[in-house]
């Protein structure tokens, strides 16, 4: 009876907060460890009440809300602000995490120099942390703060998944190297001048350079490092990684980078949390349609040799109005015909004045066989966008082939004669006269 | 340039701190190389950049020293960051290396070819050469950035790629290559020979005008039927060749051939009388 009320309220409050939501759903469960205060990170977590959001909070050991239960997610979204928690409830797993995201739901990972669990499920996200107690500090640009706390631009962001002109960000807390799995991408690089160190005195020097030379992989250092990435699943779900928890917080949010200019870090925050919660850079496929040229018809079968159009309908998740709009701004869409391997593969392109919708017309190759119109398109930051629709290819019927050729000319003139000839001895033996017959008679009457 | 304009205010923001600050006293660098005879040497300006990069070759190596000072007194200092930095402009690539300083400033770093840091970007035979700027940072002083020369390093192995890598671009269109088309013999050679075929018509014509024979029944009441019939019967023949199907041929045969029979039957009968006597 309880849960149902609360059902009512909250869809009722839903109703009334219809901002800015994801596309997934609007539930989200944030595991906060009992050292980090909620009211730290009010502008953040205010930030997406007003989204239309429903946060809902526990600590790391708590055993209830559980994020999942019996294989079936109970959130949608989950942010794990638990950078130094060693230990954590039954439900709170690696494993129940990756199950998590396997099922759409998305996931916010913080890490921070200590080693935690989750910075041990880190490297299955191709992500290589420094080691544990080396965070990144930055000598540059000279500032008042210490060098753990490092404004960092927003101007080289290679994927446009958060804006590249917003003020630079207050950032404390590690870096780490990507590795070379295409499902990962940078979200926000480390300035080129930083480096993780655990020293704070000019003579730890030497522990530095030794540190490079010890470890097989370097120094983790410079702009090659990210401070905070994303990882899109191949099932939909999202994962974005985050080096340090301070980027959320309220200090950061309200302090200056320079006079009178304040640092990026709530909008920066509220667009990361709308990218890992598929708000923005959502696709899907409404509708695909094919047939033969000047056909309305879908056939069950085509036969080879064919002229077949591909129409395909494509939404963006646009979270402003809270739907799907047809978008039209892939320029780089491609189908592919394939029987086992790609006999034709070509572009895409949407068709202007119809938007969201993407057409193209094709020749079936001259092989028969059951074929697959493939629609795979991945690119980093955006939805995967995976159709496949089978199609049987026969060979022409019988009287499917052109019926009258050049080469039998001869031959059809030769039947058509025999048949004239035929009925022209047919007429003359009929109407005719046998003069002999007369020439007989008349000799045997004389 | 925006670049610029963003970071200004961090430049603001450094302006403000007061510290001692960071040069370089003396930084050359040598290129040693097994082919020449003797080792180039030239002193690195940090003021204006050379005009052309430095070269190495596959086999060279480039030997740098400097000594880091304060400013004003001209005391060696050993910072706590002391990075070389390559970059590639146009990938993007970077390689940090970090060098040893000893705790009187003085800096010796060797970038041997044959054996070359992990550190070192990957470049390409395209690539332009690497920028080379030397970092100091100190928790005591400022912070100060070098620009040193450009550097030209031969191509390394291309970076090893992930093998969905290339899914998730752009990849290359195939075009299926159809069978040639049916050839067929040209035409005026397939109507010349159906032109053959009709020779036979003007010997028969020819033979025909001889014989000259006559026609007198043609349009008697018992032969016409049958004729036309049988005519009938051939178009419709030639109707099923062009357009019909084989049940409309037997549909539409069926009564052709009933009534056919029937005249035939009178003309043949006809014919038969005509020959036993009634003419």
């Amino acid at each position: 009876m309880v849960s149902i009320c609360s059902l009512l309220v909250s869809l009722l409050s839903l109703a009334l907060l219809s901002l800015a939501k994801s596309s997934t759903g609007d539930s989200v469960l944030v595991v906060l460890e009992p050292t980090l205060d909620q009211a730290n990170f009010s502008v953040f977590f205010d930030g997406l009440k007003k989204k239309g959001y429903e946060l809902t909070f526990r600590a790391p050991k708590d055993v209830s809300p559980a994020i999942i239960q019996d294989d079936i997610p109970s959130f949608s979204h989950v942010i794990l602000f638990a950078p130094e928690t060693k230990a954590y409830a039954g439900d709170i797993t690696p494993q129940s995490l990756v199950t998590l995201l396997s099922k759409n739901t998305n996931v916010l990972f913080v890490l921070s120099s200590k080693q935690t669990p989750v910075s041990s499920l880190a490297p299955e996200f191709s992500l290589i942390l420094p080691p544990p107690g080396t965070p990144l500090i930055s000598h540059f640009p000279e500032r008042d703060t210490p060098p753990s706390v490092i404004p960092i631009p927003t101007t080289t962001n290679t994927i446009p998944v958060t804006s590249s002109n917003l003020s630079p960000i207050w950032y404390s807390g590690v870096s780490f190297a990507l590795g070379n799995n295409p499902l990962l991408f940078p979200i926000l690089r480390a300035p080129p001048e930083s480096f993780a160190a655990d020293s704070t005195e000019d003579t730890g020097a030497d522990a530095v350079v030794d540190a490079a030379e010890k470890s097989g992989e370097g120094l983790w250092a410079g702009s090659s490092m990210s401070v905070v990435a994303g990882f899109q699943t191949r099932e939909g779900g999202r994962a974005a990684w985050v080096g340090g928890v301070e980027v959320f917080g309220d200090e950061f949010a309200n302090k200056e980078v320079a006079a009178g200019v304040k640092s990026g870090n709530a909008q920066f925050a509220q667009e990361l949390a709308s990218w890992a919660f598929q708000e923005s850079f959502a696709l899907r496929v409404d509708s695909i349609d094919h047939h033969r040229v000047n056909d309305t018809t879908v056939r069950e079968h085509y036969t080879t040799n064919d002229q077949v159009v591909y129409t395909t309908h494509i939404s963006k998740f646009n979270a402003e109005t809270n739907a799907w709009e047809p978008f039209s701004g892939i320029t780089d869409l491609q189908l592919e015909f394939t029987m086992l391997d790609p006999h034709v593969r070509t572009a895409l392109p949407p068709v202007p004045g119809s938007p969201g919708e993407y057409s193209v017309t094709f020749r079936v190759p001259d092989r028969h066989g059951v074929f697959k119109f493939v629609v795979d398109y991945k690119r980093k930051g955006w939805t995967h966008i995976h159709s496949s629709t089978t199609v049987p290819v026969v060979p022409p019927r019988h009287d499917e082939y052109p019926r009258f050729l050049s080469a039998a000319w001869p031959y059809y003139v030769g039947a058509i004669s025999t048949s004239v000839a035929f009925w022209v001895f047919a007429v003359l033996w009929l109407a005719g006269d046998d003069k002999s017959l007369y020439k007989k008679k008349g000799g045997k009457t004389q | 340039m925006t670049w610029l304009l963003k970071s200004l205010p961090l430049l603001v923001l450094a302006a403000a701190v007061q510290a001692s600050v960071l040069t370089l006293q003396s930084p050359r660098y040598t290129i040693t190389s097994p082919t020449a005879t003797h080792p180039r040497s030239e002193p690195v300006s940090l003021v204006e950049k050379p005009a052309t990069p430095v070269v190495l070759g596959p086999a060279d190596t480039l030997k740098l020293s400097f000594q880091v000072v304060e400013k004003d007194d001209g005391k060696g200092v050993q910072p706590h960051q002391t990075f070389l930095r390559f970059y590639d402009e146009s990938t993007g690539e970077e390689g940090i290396q970090p060098i040893r300083v000893t705790s009187g400033g003085k800096a010796k770093f060797e970038l041997n070819m044959a054996r070359p840091p992990a550190s070192l970007p990957p470049t390409s035979p395209t690539s332009p050469p690497l920028k080379v700027s030397l970092l100091l940072g100190s928790f005591a002083h400022s912070p100060a950035k070098f620009d040193l020369f450009e550097l030209s390093i031969p191509a390394s192995q291309p970076v090893a790629q992930h093998p969905d890598e290339a899914s998730f671009h752009l990849l290359p269109e195939i075009q299926h290559t159809f069978r040639p088309e049916q050839k067929l013999p040209p035409r005026p050679v397939s109507a010349f020979f159906a032109a053959l075929v009709l020779t036979p018509w003007v010997v028969l014509i020819g033979l025909c005008a001889t014989i000259q024979p006559t026609v007198p029944h043609l349009f008697s009441p018992r032969i016409l039927p049958f004729t036309t019939l049988l005519g009938a019967f051939e178009a419709l023949l030639l109707w099923y060749w062009v357009d019909l199907k084989i049940g409309q041929v037997l549909m539409y045969g069926g009564v052709l051939a009933v009534l056919t029979a029937t005249a035939g039957k009178q003309a043949l009968g006809t014919t038969g009388a005509w020959r036993t006597g009634s003419k």
